[in-house]
């Protein structure tokens, strides 16, 4: 046992200290958070050239003519068209030519017929493509236009009053059962954490079948095992590169919470809380981040989620199904002496993960299918399915019994896969096919 | 010294398959010996080797260390250095013969302190921190030495442990097999190809071949047995005259002459006619100037074991 954990010491603490190791596990939510920002950020900086969108009403439809100077427009409703920094409208009776557009310094055109009272739909050209935040802000400011003539002239109640009577319904699903509210809000969520775990098992399976590539091929496990048993480095193996694994999942669980608290800090000392409730015409005038996420309809489900329970069984499925297919790799390890031997053989063993997290995309649509239940139970795909299953509420004897089954097959597969490994691991010069690998299963022990 | 063999293999059989890589093998390894393994390759060295490591055990028979069955708790008075070997790419020298050291059952403290003393010893110190991708084949052969030796086991084995070695640093190592002999009383068995270790190292050997030992015992004993009773002879007289004396008495297996009637004979002595009675004799015909037991090199030794053995094996 104390020699087992020499082993596990080495394995674990040799990838841990790796500068490789430390820089992605430190920086990968910020990476993460990152590329979104960068997402967000190249989306606000494309705005940044302000746009100027020339309006042309011919009948003064939403104008009128300002008295004195012959040709200037100004719209009649001023607060339908705010001042931004990224937009600016003017106005005008006669469209321009191309060439005359293509000349000026507007950006794009708007001409306005009579039919728009009715079909509520206007041509925009331009020279160069308008960003989408400038499009909607110009479909929200005409709308709003429009929608003040429309209730001026339909009926008698004025515009404010209208609009304190518009009603848009929001759609909050329950489970009858177990209460779950909002799964397919939630089923994200599991996607993200299974789509988190098909990639941990598979970078930190694939060590594990280097380290005994390694090993095997500079001969090091000779020493080892007239110490350890193949079978116990083996497992040392696997248990040290999965703790490698966990380690890293929940540094990253950490690093998170810390940036979505330091985010909410920032939002609410900065102001721009406020900007996003008003971006978004949030009724709760609140500057409490959290009040703010909770009052959000798709970010709301953030606080809804049970981060403990989930990151737990995360941690426990995770544990599981690397060693499940750890152990498959470990064998293949073993059974070659380079790595572009094992590709023959890594497809097959890699089938059920990639179905797993590929077949995930129709469990989120329906997490209580036939076939999400048969993928929560087969421990092959079990890790990865129930994921999205946890995260949108599942009984408790299913998780239960899909645990069993992985602990189960874990087992037996832990104990097979040392058998090709004892054997594999001191063959030299040929590659076995897979008829004889299984033959190795029926060799005496040691 | 204790009468117990440090090793005994007992009518050990190990199959692969429909391969026999060992048939039925007995051997003795006497403590504090430098017992030699020889024989060609494939002939089941490694796969006796990787028995006696503990990383595989026998279909049949039995082993016993130091008058024990063989069993996990002999891991800590066992050291092993493979034919073929490497080092962790990952980890640097002093930590990696640290983490052999412990896995060997050694304390850290008193590991830490041997491992100073050898690093010295073989002159490798300040290479503590050297990464491994920055050795050379002798150092890192050097450390995997180290590695081997350093838990002070009582058993020791050696796969081919001068392969890769520069003059110099074999002859280092091998004055290192030897101190370790003597001041530790270590038993060391030790696989190898090269004859000339074998004749300076060992004090017995064993001969594997197809799986099968065809010879075994003290080098000294094995030489006497090789020399199947030939002597040099030189002297200064008649050839033919001494030829015609000799009659069926001895067998004349070679001859030199060196002119001014000196000449140089090998002779086959029968076990009946000891050396002294025979001198007497010589000295009594020809004018002697020497006599020595015939030398006789390992390689003869196996030649004419092997030769033995295909001789009267039909197969």
């Amino acid at each position: 046992m104390n020699r087992w954990l020499i082993v596990v010491g080495r394995e674990y603490m040799t990838r841990v200290r790796k500068r490789a190791f430390i820089i992605s596990t430190l920086l990968g939510p910020f990476l993460m958070v990152g590329v979104i920002a960068a997402i967000l950020f190249i989306g606000v900086s494309s705005t940044e050239m302000n746009s100027k969108v020339l309006i042309v009403d011919h009948n003064n439809l939403l104008t009128y003519t300002m008295p004195g100077e012959g040709d200037v427009l100004l719209p009649s409703c001023p607060e339908c068209f705010p001042e931004r920094s990224f937009l600016e409208y003017r106005f005008a009776s006669k469209v321009l030519d191309t060439e005359a557009f293509l000349e000026s310094d507007f950006t794009a055109m708007i001409e306005l017929d009579d039919g728009i009272m009715q079909s509520a739909k206007a041509l925009l050209k331009y020279e160069s493509a308008a960003p989408m935040k400038v499009q909607s802000a110009v479909k929200r400011d005409l709308g709003e236009a429009i929608e003040r003539l429309r209730v001026k002239s339909e009926s008698t109640l004025d515009y404010d009053t209208y609009k304190k009577l518009k009603v848009r319904i929001g759609l909050v699903t329950q489970n009858i059962v177990t209460e779950d509210r909002n799964i397919e809000n939630k089923s994200a969520i599991g996607f993200a954490f299974s789509a988190f775990m098909f990639m941990f098992i598979m970078i930190y399976g694939m060590h594990v079948m280097r380290g005994v590539i390694e090993e095997k091929s500079n001969r090091i496990v000779e020493v080892v095992i007239s110490v350890v048993k193949p079978e116990h480095l083996m497992g040392a193996k696997i248990a040290g590169i999965g703790l490698v694994g966990l380690t890293q999942i929940l540094v990253w669980a950490l690093l998170s919470w810390l940036l979505f608290l330091g985010f909410g800090v920032y939002a609410e000392t900065s102001g721009l809380l406020l900007d996003l409730m008003g971006e978004q015409g949030s009724q709760v005038a609140s500057t409490d981040f959290m009040t703010f996420i909770q009052s959000n309809e798709e970010l709301g489900v953030l606080l809804q989620v049970n981060w403990v329970m989930m990151l737990g069984w995360c941690a426990f499925f995770y544990l599981a199904g690397f060693a499940l297919y750890a152990s498959l790799f470990a064998a293949i390890g073993a059974a070659v002496e380079q790595e572009s031997d094992a590709q023959y053989l890594l497809l097959p063993a890699m089938i059920p993960l990639m179905f797993s997290y590929v077949v995930n995309i129709f469990i989120i649509e329906s997490p209580d299918s036939t076939l999400a239940t048969f993928c929560s139970f087969f421990p092959f795909t079990s890790p990865i399915t129930m994921m999205v299953k946890l995260s949108v509420g599942v009984p408790w004897w299913h998780v239960a019994v899909s645990a069993i089954i992985l602990v189960m097959t874990v087992l037996l597969l832990v104990k097979l896969a040392g058998k090709i490994y004892r054997t594999g691991i001191l063959m030299y010069g040929k590659k076995p096919s897979l008829r004889e690998m299984a033959r190795w299963l029926m060799y005496k022990n040691r | 010294m204790n009468d117990t063999p440090s090793l005994e293999l007992f009518e050990v059989s190990k199959r692969y398959g429909t391969h026999v890589a060992l048939d039925d093998v007995s051997l003795k390894v006497p403590q504090g010996s430098v017992f030699g393994l020889l024989g060609p390759n494939g002939a089941g060295k490694t796969t006796l080797i990787r028995m006696v490591a503990g990383i595989t055990g026998p279909d049949q028979g039995s082993i016993s260390f130091f008058g024990e069955p063989m069993s996990g708790e002999h891991i800590s008075a066992l050291g092993y250095l493979p034919e073929e070997r490497g080092l962790y790419k990952n980890m640097r020298v002093g930590e990696q013969a640290m983490y052999f050291a412990r896995l060997r059952g050694m304390g850290k403290k008193e590991a830490e302190r041997e491992l100073t003393d050898w690093f010295k010893r073989l002159e490798v110190d300040g290479w503590w921190d050297k990464e491994v991708a920055d050795l050379s084949k002798g150092m890192a052969q050097k450390i995997q030495f180290i590695v081997a030796v350093l838990h002070k086991p009582k058993f020791l084995i050696l796969d081919e442990p001068l392969s890769g070695f520069d003059p110099i640093n074999a002859s280092r190592i091998r004055a290192e097999i030897n101190r370790l002999r003597d001041e530790f009383g270590t038993t060391i068995l030790l696989s190898t190809h090269d004859m000339s270790s074998v004749d300076e190292l060992c004090d017995h050997v064993a001969l594997i071949n197809n799986g099968k030992k065809i010879l075994e015992g003290p080098v000294s004993a094995l030489r006497e047995n090789a020399r199947a009773g030939r002597i040099e002879l030189k002297f200064r007289g008649n050839l033919i005259g001494f030829t015609a004396a000799l009659g069926a008495g001895a067998i004349l297996h070679d001859a030199l002459s060196h002119g001014d009637n000196i000449h140089d004979v090998v002779l086959g002595l029968p076990p009946s006619i000891p050396i002294e009675q025979f001198l007497k004799w010589a000295t009594s015909e020809v004018d002697v100037l020497s006599c020595t037991p015939k030398a006789v090199s390992m390689d003869e030794v196996f030649l004419h074991a092997v030769n033995a053995v295909t001789n009267t094996d039909p197969s």
